[in-house]
C-alpha cells in the first residue's frame, strides 16, 4: 500500500470532478455558468457531478440572485481542499516516479 | 497512455485551470485602481473644499463610486482564492488611514494642501497598492 496511487481520492479521481475541484481550489468561490463554461460540459453533467462533489463533503452549493437573476456559486469546502490537495499530491508523487518496473 | 503520463496530464490541466480562475480575478485589480483613485480625489475634496459643500461633493462623489464598483463586483463570475481576507485587509487598513487623515486635517490643517494632498495619496494607497499584485498574476 506504499504506491502513491493508493492516496487517490476516489470521488476526484473522475477527470470532470477533477477539474471541477481544480478550479474551485483556486477560487473563493464561482458561479456555475463560469465553471460550466471553463470545463466545457453541460449543464446537467456539471449539476451531477455537483451533486457528487456536495454529497462527498467536497463542494459547497449558494444560491442567491444577482438583481434579479438567480446565481449559484460553487466554492469547495475545507474537506474539499484538504482532499484536493491530498489527491494533487499524490499525482505529483506518480508523475515523478522512476521509470523502473514498477511491483504490483 | 502511462498512469505517469495521466498523473501528469491531470496536474497540467489543474495548472491552467488556475491560470484561467487567475485571468478570470483580474477585475479585482480594475476595481481597487477605481477604488484607490477615488478615495485620493474625495479626501482631497474634503479637505480643500471649506464647509458642508465639500463634505456633500466628496460623500455624494464616494456613494456613486461604490454603488458601481459594488455593481461590477456582484457581476463577476469568480473571484479567486483567498479574495475575502485580501479585500477585507485592504479595506481595513483604508477605513484606519482614511479616519487618521480626516480627524488630524480636520482639526489641524483644514485647507491646507501640505496636509492634504500627502494625506491623499496615502489614503489611496492600500488600494492602489493592492491592484499591483493582482496585475502581476
Amino acid at each position: 500500500m506504499s504506491h502513491p496511487r493508493h492516496q487517490l481520492d476516489e470521488v476526484i479521481h473522475s477527470p470532470v470532478r477533477f477539474a471541477i475541484a481544480a478550479l474551485l481550489a483556486a477560487a473563493e468561490k464561482a458561479e456555475f455558468g463560469y465553471v460550466r463554461d471553463t470545463v466545457e460540459i453541460t449543464d446537467s453533467a456539471l449539476s451531477k457531478q455537483v451533486a457528487t462533489l456536495e454529497k462527498a463533503g467536497y463542494v459547497k452549493v449558494t444560491k442567491g440572485y444577482v438583481g434579479k437573476r438567480p446565481r449559484t456559486w460553487l466554492s469547495l469546502t475545507r474537506a474539499g481542499r484538504t482532499a484536493f490537495d491530498v489527491h494533487c499530491a499524490a499525482l505529483r508523487a506518480i508523475a515523478d516516479t522512476s521509470r523502473t518496473p514498477e511491483t504490483a | 497512455m502511462t498512469e505517469r503520463a495521466d498523473a501528469a496530464a491531470a496536474l497540467a490541466r489543474a495548472a491552467s485551470l488556475r491560470a484561467e480562475v487567475h485571468r478570470t480575478s483580474r477585475w479585482y485589480m480594475r476595481y481597487l485602481l477605481v477604488y484607490g483613485v477615488a478615495a485620493f480625489v474625495t479626501t482631497l475634496l474634503v479637505g480643500m473644499l471649506p464647509g458642508a459643500a465639500g463634505v456633500g461633493v466628496a460623500m455624494g462623489l464616494w456613494a456613486a463610486v461604490i454603488g458601481g464598483l459594488s455593481v461590477y463586483a456582484a457581476r463577476q463570475r469568480v473571484s479567486r482564492r483567498g479574495f475575502a481576507r485580501r479585500h477585507g485587509g485592504i479595506i481595513g487598513v483604508w477605513a484606519a488611514l482614511y479616519g487618521v487623515v480626516l480627524a488630524v486635517g480636520a482639526t489641524e490643517y483644514p485647507g491646507d494642501l501640505a496636509w492634504w494632498l500627502p494625506g491623499a495619496a496615502l489614503v489611496a494607497l492600500p488600494a492602489l497598492a493592492g491592484a499591483y499584485p493582482e496585475a502581476r498574476r
